[in-house]
This record gives C-alpha cells, sequence and structure tokens, in this order.
C-alpha cells in the first residue's frame, strides 16, 4: 500500500478509535452513576434492536416520511416557481422584497401555533409547516440562482427568441439547477427537523410523536433509541439527497472539475 | 467536513438592498396592500376566531410591549439565547481552530461529529428535559447545541480555505506552527467565522422560542403557548411578529459589527489593478 | 566574471527536483553561483521551472539531488537571512494589516521592541518612496503601491538576499517601468551595503535593465542554458540604458540563446 493509502486509513481508524473510546466512557459511567436519564450504551442499543424492526414504529417513521414528502414537494415546487419569477425580473423582486424577507425572518415555531388554529392540529398543520420552513431556502437560492446566471447565457436566451416562460424554463432553469440544488439540499434537514417538531404536539403517528411520548412517559431508553434513528435517518436521507444530485448535476460536476463530497 | 458553506454574506439574499436600505417603495405598498386586504377579509367575512386581524395584531403587540408583559418575555428569551450563543462561540471556535489546523485532531474527531451533527436540535428538547429539568439551563444547553454547528463548520472552512500564498510569506518571514495559526490562519479565517456565528444567531433564536414553546415557563415561545392555546390570536400574532422583528434586529447588528471588524474583506474584491 | 569561490553568499550545486517518481524531473542539474551584491536575473520560457528554481533556492521547497548553500550552510528551509516578493500582490500582503504592519511583519523574530519594529518599518518605506502611507490599508493602494510594499516588506528584516518571483508581471506597462527603478535604487543606496537579488522574470529586455548577469533556464528538464554577463554601465536610465547598442548586443544574445534551446 502507498504511503498516502496508509495515511487515510490511519485516518479512519484514529477517528473510529475516538469514537468507540467515547462511546466505552459513556457505558462506563452511565454504570456506575445509574442514573435513569443517562442509560448505557448497551441498553439503548438493546432498545434500539427491538423497537427499530417493529412494525408499530416502522409505521410512525412512514408517517412522517409521507408528511415531509408532501411539505417538501410542496415547499420547494412554491420556491422554485416565485424565485424563478423574482429572480429574472427586477420588479418582482423589489415587490415582493420586503415581505418575503420578513417571512423568512419569522422563526418557523411562530408559524406553529397560527397554523393550529387555522387548520387544527393534525396531517394538513402539519404539512403546511413543513412547507413553510422549506419554502425560503429553496426561494433564495433559486433567486440567488437566477440572478447569477452569466450575462452571456442571458444575452443568448434573449436572441433564441424564447418567450419569456420558454426562456426560464429551458434556460434560466438549467442553469441556475446548482444553486437550486444547494438550496434544496439545505432545506432537506431543514424539513426533517419541522416533521418531528410540528408532531411534538402530540397527535396521531410519527416518530416525533413518538420521541415526544417516550419522554412523557420516562421511557429513557426509547427516547435515546428515536434520536438515534432521527439522525441516522437524516444521515441517509442526506446521502440519497447527493446520490441524486451527483446524477442529475453530472453535467455540471464535469464542466467545473469538481467532485461532491 | 468538507461540506459546500452557504455563504450568505450580501445585506440581503432577495432584495436588492434589503429591507432597510433604500426606500423601497413598490415593495412596501405591495407589503401594505397585503396586510389590507387581510384586514378587509378578517373582518368582513368575520374570521375572527380563527385568524387575527392585523389590527388588532398590532395593538396587541403595542399593549404587550407597554404593560411589560411581552417586553418582560424578551427579555427573558434574549438572556438565555445570549448565554447560550456565548457559550456556542466558546466552545466552537477554539475547537475549530483545533481541527482546522491539525489533520491528526480532524481525523480524531471525525467520526463522533459526523454522528452528532445531523441530530438537530430540537430534537434534543425532551432529552435536554431529561438532563437538566425545565428551565433556563435546559435551553442555554440546546441553543448552545444548536449554534455550535454552524460555527465549528464555518471555522474549520475558514481555516482550511487560507490562501496558500500566505503561509508561503509566513514561512519567509519566519512565523509558523502556533504563531503562525494566530498571526496568519485565525485573521484569514475570519470572515467565515462571523458567517458562521450570524447563521447560528439565527437558527439559535428558533431553537430557543421553539424549545420555549413547548416545555419552558416563560420567554417569548412561552407566551406564544399561552395565548395560542387559550385562543388570543392578536397576542399569538403579536408575538410572532416580535420574534420575527427580533431576528432582523439580532442580523442587522451582527452584520453592521461584521462591517466594522471586518472592514478590510468586500474592498479586497474591489482592489484597483 | 562569475563570482569566485569566496565571493559567492549563494551556490546552487547540481540541483534536480522531480514531482513525482515517474514523470520527467522539472530542473536537472542545475549549478551556479551567486555573488554578494550581484543582482543575477533568472529567464526562460513558461514552464522552464523559474519558479521551481526560486523556491528551492529560498527553501520552500526542498531538492530531490544536489544542495543550495547559503553563506556556507545547506538550505533546508527559509532562513532569516532571505526574503521573497511573491508576483501575485493582492494575496500576498495581509489584507487585515495596514501597511505599516505588513511590512513589520517579518521584524518579530529579531528581539525588537515594537517602536523600534515601527521605526524600522517606516524607514524602509520611505526608501522605497512610500513615505505616509503607512496608516493605509493595502485595498487602497494601486496595483504598483502594493507591490512597493511587498518589496519594503522584503527588506525590512534586512536580508542579505532578496529573491523576487517575476515581481512585476501584474502591473501595467508604466508602472513597471517605475518598479524597476525602485529596485535599482534599492540595490544601490539600501543602508549603504549592496543587497543580493535573484529575480526571476520572462522579459528578457527587463533582465537585460536590471542585472549584472542573466541566467537563462531552458525547458524540458529545467537546465542552465547559458550565464551572460551584461556589463552595462550603472545607474541604468529606461531611455537612455535600453536604447544603447550594447543593451541590444545582450538582448539579441540572449534571444538566440532562447530560441536554440527551444529545438
Amino acid at each position: 500500500m502507498s504511503t498516502r493509502a496508509v495515511a487515510r486509513l490511519g485516518e479512519v481508524v484514529l477517528g473510529a478509535v475516538v469514537f468507540v473510546a467515547a462511546l466505552a466512557t459513556w457505558e462506563a459511567w452511565a454504570h456506575s452513576a445509574a442514573s435513569f436519564y443517562f442509560p448505557p450504551v448497551s441498553e439503548v442499543g438493546r432498545e434500539a434492536v427491538d423497537v427499530w424492526p417493529s412494525a408499530d414504529f416502522l409505521s410512525a417513521v412512514g408517517a412522517s416520511l409521507k408528511r415531509l414528502a408532501a411539505g417538501y414537494a410542496i415547499g420547494a415546487a412554491a420556491g422554485v416557481a416565485i424565485g424563478l419569477a423574482m429572480g429574472s425580473s427586477h420588479r418582482v423582486r423589489r415587490t415582493l422584497g420586503p415581505t418575503t424577507e420578513f417571512l423568512r425572518a419569522l422563526p418557523v415555531i411562530a408559524v406553529v401555533p397560527i397554523a393550529i388554529v387555522l387548520l387544527d392540529d393534525g396531517d394538513v398543520m402539519r404539512i403546511a409547516v413543513i412547507g413553510f420552513g422549506v419554502f425560503f431556502p429553496v426561494l433564495v437560492a433559486t433567486v440567488a440562482g437566477v440572478r447569477g446566471v452569466a450575462p452571456e447565457i442571458r444575452d443568448t436566451a434573449a436572441l433564441l427568441h424564447l418567450g419569456t416562460a420558454g426562456r426560464t424554463a429551458r434556460v434560466y432553469l438549467p442553469a441556475a439547477l446548482p444553486t437550486i440544488f444547494a438550496g434544496l439540499r439545505t432545506a432537506l434537514p431543514i424539513g426533517l427537523v419541522l416533521v418531528v417538531i410540528s408532531e411534538f404536539t402530540g397527535t396521531g403517528n410519527g416518530l416525533g410523536v413518538y420521541i415526544w411520548t417516550q419522554q412523557f412517559v420516562f421511557n429513557a431508553h426509547g427516547m435515546y433509541a428515536g434520536i438515534l434513528f432521527l439522525g441516522l435517518l437524516g444521515f441517509v436521507l442526506n446521502g440519497l439527497f447527493v446520490g441524486l444530485e451527483r446524477r442529475v448535476l453530472a453535467w455540471h460536476y464535469e464542466a467545473i472539475g469538481e467532485s461532491l463530497r | 467536513m468538507a461540506e459546500r458553506v452557504a455563504r450568505d454574506s450580501r445585506p440581503s439574499a432577495v432584495g436588492e438592498q434589503g429591507l432597510l436600505r433604500r426606500a423601497n417603495v413598490t415593495g412596501l405598498l405591495f407589503a401594505l396592500g397585503l396586510l389590507l386586504i387581510a384586514e378587509a377579509c378578517v373582518r368582513l367575512l368575520d374570521l375572527s376566531d380563527s385568524v387575527a386581524a392585523p389590527g388588532d395584531a398590532a395593538g396587541a403587540l403595542v399593549q404587550g410591549l407597554a404593560d411589560g408583559t411581552l417586553s418582560g418575555e424578551v427579555a427573558t428569551t434574549l438572556s438565555t439565547y445570549v448565554e447560550g450563543l456565548a457559550l456556542a462561540v466558546g466552545i466552537g471556535v477554539p475547537l475549530g481552530i483545533a481541527i482546522g489546523s491539525s489533520r491528526t485532531v480532524e481525523s480524531a474527531s471525525s467520526v463522533v461529529v459526523e454522528f452528532l451533527r445531523p441530530i438537530p436540535a430540537v430534537a434534543l428538547i425532551p432529552l435536554a428535559i431529561f438532563w437538566f429539568g425545565l428551565g433556563a439551563p435546559m435551553l442555554r444547553f440546546l441553543v448552545a447545541y444548536a449554534a455550535v454547528w454552524p460555527i465549528l463548520v464555518h471555522t474549520v472552512y475558514g481555516l482550511r480555505g487560507v490562501d496558500r500564498m500566505l503561509y508561503d510569506v509566513a514561512a519567509t518571514s519566519g512565523v509558523t506552527g502556533a504563531a503562525r495559526i494566530a498571526r496568519v490562519s485565525v485573521p484569514a479565517a475570519l470572515p467565515s467565522i462571523a458567517t458562521g456565528i450570524r447563521i447560528s444567531a439565527a437558527l439559535a433564536l428558533v431553537v430557543c422560542v421553539t424549545a420555549e414553546y413547548f416545555v419552558g415557563t416563560e420567554g417569548i415561545g412561552h407566551y406564544m403557548q399561552d395565548h395560542g392555546v387559550a385562543y388570543r390570536l392578536p397576542e399569538l400574532y403579536a408575538a410572532a411578529a416580535l420574534t420575527g422583528l427580533l431576528g432582523l434586529t439580532v442580523d442587522v447588528a451582527l452584520r453592521s459589527g461584521e462591517r466594522r471588524v471586518l472592514h478590510w474583506v468586500g474592498e479586497e474584491r474591489a482592489r484597483p489593478r | 566574471m562569475s563570482p569566485s569561490a569566496d565571493t559567492a553568499v549563494l551556490r546552487v550545486k547540481r540541483l534536480a527536483k522531480r514531482y513525482s517518481s515517474d514523470g520527467p524531473p522539472a530542473l536537472v542539474d542545475v549549478t551556479f553561483d551567486v555573488a554578494e551584491g550581484e543582482l543575477l536575473a533568472i529567464v526562460g520560457p513558461s514552464g522552464c521551472g523559474k519558479s521551481t528554481l526560486l523556491r528551492l533556492m529560498c527553501g520552500l521547497l526542498q531538492p530531490s539531488e544536489g544542495v543550495v548553500l547559503l553563506d556556507g550552510e545547506p538550505v533546508t528551509r527559509p532562513s532569516g537571512k532571505v526574503a521573497v516578493v511573491f508576483q501575485d500582490y493582492s494575496r500576498s500582503l495581509f489584507p487585515w494589516l495596514n501597511v505599516l504592519r505588513n511590512v513589520a511583519f517579518p521584524l518579530g523574530r529579531d528581539g525588537l521592541s515594537r517602536t523600534q519594529r515601527a521605526a524600522r518599518a517606516g524607514a524602509v518605506l520611505e526608501e522605497v518612496g512610500l513615505e505616509g502611507v503607512g496608516a493605509k490599508y493595502p485595498w487602497q493602494l494601486s496595483g504598483g503601491m502594493q507591490q512597493r510594499v511587498a518589496i519594503a516588506r522584503a527588506l525590512a528584516s534586512r536580508p542579505e538576499v532578496v529573491f523576487l518571483d517575476e515581481p512585476f508581471a501584474s502591473v501595467d506597462a508604466l508602472t513597471r517601468g517605475e518598479l524597476q527603478d525602485v529596485l535599482l535604487d534599492v540595490h544601490a543606496h539600501l543602508e549603504n551595503r549592496r543587497v543580493t537579488i535573484v529575480h526571476v522574470t520572462h522579459d528578457i529586455d527587463e533582465a537585460v535593465y536590471l542585472a549584472d548577469r542573466v541566467l537563462v533556464l531552458t525547458p524540458s528538464p529545467g537546465t542552465v542554458a547559458a550565464s551572460v554577463e551584461v556589463g552595462l554601465p550603472r545607474p541604468r536610465i529606461q531611455t537612455a540604458t535600453r536604447s544603447a547598442l550594447p543593451f541590444l548586443d545582450v538582448r539579441n544574445e540572449l534571444h538566440d540563446v532562447i530560441a536554440q534551446a527551444r529545438r
């Protein structure tokens, strides 16, 4: 093995060793402290192995994912559509600007109680909240992407006599796609968090409901197991998204000779 | 950890110069128009059970600030928020410098960091209650946990992105090791660190108010929960609007402080040749 | 005259640099001396390894074979006896420091107090014609002035040898002339001692105008093709010197050497 490969392997091993050492420390301390609130890793692991594959848990996760998908799709579609309009027209940008800036500054949690009153505590409310949260990063990224399109490309588009709709769909959108994808990627963990938060109200079925209920009934193991799964879910979703992005934007990454990490 | 990091360094990502700069008459008229339409709809269609009229909300805002109910909560939230944020900076920046300047530290911490990072702070609300009970320490922990990640990522990113030529200059000037980190790497990374702090600040406020909403006994979030449950909609909307304004104010304040300390940055790009 | 062993401050012996074990070497069997107080120019087409040679000589890079001796000691890392001026001044000046602090940056290792450092920096700024600019920041200066700051910084630590890596390639032609004369001024007058200068450039005219001697490097692999004495009287003048016949002779000779080496 070349020295570089050995060095890389060493780095990975070092990281793994530190991680295992951290887990071992937790385990030892949790056993000695015997605190209800800090169960040992082994017990949490056992609970996870029991709970994760169970039908109830999986159906809860499925329900959450469905809401996420719906809210994400709506928020992203709206964000791209309005973003394209704002990005290509100075007038539209100025008109909608202050309103979108202010709404963007509202923390989404402020929207939850308003949504609950308006739509009642349930799936519709949750999807609306997710959509609201996903909308803004996608909007910002789309506007930036369209505005960042090179002037040469704009000029070429203008000369092609495509009409506004044609130009937007066939030139601006593809050209802005890499930046739009960056926004979509940022919006994904936001969407996931909002699913969980919106489910902390406790009604119905879902991963957030599960975590909240576990805390409510003082089941520490279950709660840890739920949170761990959430982290894992976020990791996996991000990985899937990156894979998708690499395929859709293959032309872009080849052109700029960059590899996506 | 070489994640592509969003550089939100312009005054406003959407408007031309931002809400508070030039007088954007069209935009403000549009916003005003929307509010008037909303006001009309709520009154005429008698929707006041589900939606608050903007006029009522504005009234509740003024009232709440004047009689101290809302303003008191703002003060509480702000103090917890600032403490949590300070904690995040105190941990995130030094840790980021260590990780950014040493491959060994980076490798050692990589697995632990990549494991913890995807876990959203708000998902830890139940955990935080378990550990700290209800009250300020729990909130401070959550705020700090949420804020530390963008700060850490941006600090590492800033240190990694230092122009190698500056290291050549340092080498030929006899500045190496820790001195180089202090005198070259960190100043060069400051713009990125500042962006990380700004992003964290926005995120931390959201997390703070969210936690207050679900389990707080005081603060803006609790105020919203309280009034929401009792269907006191104008107060609820007022609190929501105020939180938005608070976020904007913090952002503006940070940007202006950033411009002062980092006066040498943007100009770099406008350099004459 | 090439320097004899006693007056040579810098000696390069059979220097070779290989970046990968199976690829072609960047430099091969490079040998020459630099006399104390000499202004040596190194010219060659792009890709011939001029910058690599410069980095090897000042210690930023380690050779694969051969050695660089500074005052008889092998060069393993950049020492306090050398200073470097890079081509891209906008990236080599620290944007967060004002001009005075930029110039004073290398002075930490000399054991001077803060006032002494500031005084030395101020003095050297005057030498390059930038008095009164100390409080400004790099972005506020023109390209030519920024490069002067870089030169001042190189001189501040009173090095024995100053290396310049195509320092005037990024400025406009008019400024280039000014900066060339600043360099000549510095070479002649700095505190009554002659500084040894190694100046890498792709501009043959510049090399002849500035130097006592010009080394020609040829590419693939990089090696010394010729060492040409310039022999023109000092002080050099942009108009008179450049139109003198001996100038043209040397210049043409260098062009021929390079053209020959291309075949």
